[in-house]
């Protein structure tokens, strides 16, 4: 009879995930854990920390067998499975069809004047992705086959949705570990960034101040989009999905004539979008998926890439100066390398703490923006070298 | 195209690299160019929101 007892409660056990909890997973949820409180505490980028660190937690209590005896299968990648609550929300990423829906938000909420008014900057977009290439080699020197340290390197873009399309693209196993590097480390960028910025600049040009730039027509706004998505898709069409969407989402803000479109996709698409991203991507943390070595590889290679991204970025403003007759602060530089508007708001944190008078947000916008079309064409020209379609 | 050797991908990095700066200029150019457009006239942006839906 107690034996019997113990036999039923045994077999009542391992239907729970109680019996299959492993220190991984307790390390996975601190993890999550520690992304809540980044969000909450200090206010980085709460929009996806809170919704990553949350399905992280969740994502790494182990949930029963798929099949007697075999083995646990966390929560969430058990509700991921077809049927299961997030099935759709983790193919919409997995089949490309979220990363082009942000960028069509991006577009609508995304003012591209400053890139428009100064188009010298606009090259600092390239200059400040020296870290997707440093990223590529070392991969490939670590073992990577030159697909995965193509997706690899795609990180230091910081460039959420194109880093998920590039790798979608390239190596799709690799799609939890890069979107995860890719979403953490710009939501760190606060973290990330200013160090290798004051250690490139004097205190003399984290001062310099910029003059005000020209103000951009509507006309000029208007006519912007319709350039760049017949440039991108004649010259890119792997990437062309992308662009092309986020210069629709930019020309319905900008026609004045369809503000309720506009409004649709820069407001509640995007916030459905966003909590859908963020469920799909921390759903790839469980801890028997994620606690690997080549996961630690690839979150060690991605910080890299975005600290010689940040990098490559002063160092190219600063290589500008010597050519430049009204300088220009370094400290914009950093933002070439995307990640819009935050690389964007560090680069004007640095500058006014530097110079309380310095308003460098602006300037900064103009290289930021410009990285979105740098990540872009990277990955485009990787794509097309790779014989990617 | 490009091999799966670390001579690949330092040859694709620095294909990539030089490209990258190549197009973006380009854009650069392009944009240097739009001033000319406000020689065609101006937008009313105020009728232009008065047609809106």
């Amino acid at each position: 009879m107690f034996d019997q007892v113990l036999f039923f409660f045994n077999a009542l056990l391992q239907q729970t995930g109680a019996a299959n909890f492993t220190w991984g997973n307790l390390v996975m949820m601190i993890i999550g854990g520690t992304m809540i409180y980044l969000a909450i505490a200090k206010h980085y980028e709460p929009l996806l920390l809170i919704g990553i660190g949350f399905s992280c937690i969740v994502a790494n209590v182990p949930g029963p067998p798929d099949v007697p005896g075999g083995p646990p299968v966390s929560a969430l990648l058990y509700v991921v499975k077809e049927g299961g609550l997030f099935h759709y929300a983790y193919e919409g990423v997995a089949k490309l069809i979220i990363p082009p829906l942000i960028f069509l938000g991006v577009g609508a909420m995304t003012d591209f004047g400053p890139m428009i008014a100064n188009p010298k900057l606009v090259i600092l977009g390239a200059g400040a992705h020296l870290g997707i290439f440093v990223a590529l080699i070392l991969a490939k020197l670590v073992g990577f086959s030159i697909s995965e340290a193509g997706a690899i390197g795609i990180i230091g873009g910081a460039d959420g949705p194109m880093a998920i399309f590039v790798t979608v693209k390239l190596a799709p196993h690799l799609l939890g570990p890069v979107s995860v590097a890719a979403y953490s480390y710009m939501a760190l960028m606060p973290m990330i960034q200013p160090p290798v910025m004051k250690l490139l600049t004097t205190p003399e040009e984290r001062r310099i101040e910029m003059a005000q730039i020209r103000k951009v027509s509507k006309l000029e706004k208007i006519v912007f989009p319709a350039v760049i998505a017949v440039i991108v898709n004649l010259f890119f069409p792997p990437v062309a999905p992308l662009i092309t969407m986020l210069m629709l989402g930019n020309l319905l803000k900008e026609v004045g004539v369809t503000e309720r479109l506009a409004k649709t996709a820069a407001g509640p698409l995007m916030n459905i979008i966003i909590m859908i991203l963020t469920v799909a991507i921390g759903s790839t943390m469980a801890a028997d998926k994620f606690l690997t070595w080549d996961t630690i590889l690839i979150v060690g290679l991605g910080l890299l890439a975005f600290l010689f991204g940040t990098a490559s970025g002063v160092v190219t403003a600063k290589i500008m100066n010597l050519f430049l007759k009204d300088k220009i602060n370094p400290l914009i530089g950093s933002a070439g390398i995307a990640s819009v508007p935050i690389a964007a708001r560090v680069s004007h944190i640095v500058a006014n703490q530097a110079n309380p008078h310095n308003h460098l947000i602006f300037h900064a916008m103009g290289p930021n923006l410009a990285g979105v079309f740098g990540t872009a064409i990277s990955g485009g020209i990787m794509l097309a070298l790779l014989g990617v379609q | 195209m490009i091999p799966d050797t670390v001579y690949g991908a330092i040859l694709l990095s620095i294909i990539d690299f030089f490209l990258s700066f190549v197009v973006i200029s380009s854009i650069g150019f392009v944009l240097s160019l739009f001033p000319y457009l406000n020689r065609l006239g101006e937008i009313d942006e105020k009728k232009l929101k008065e047609g809106g839906h």
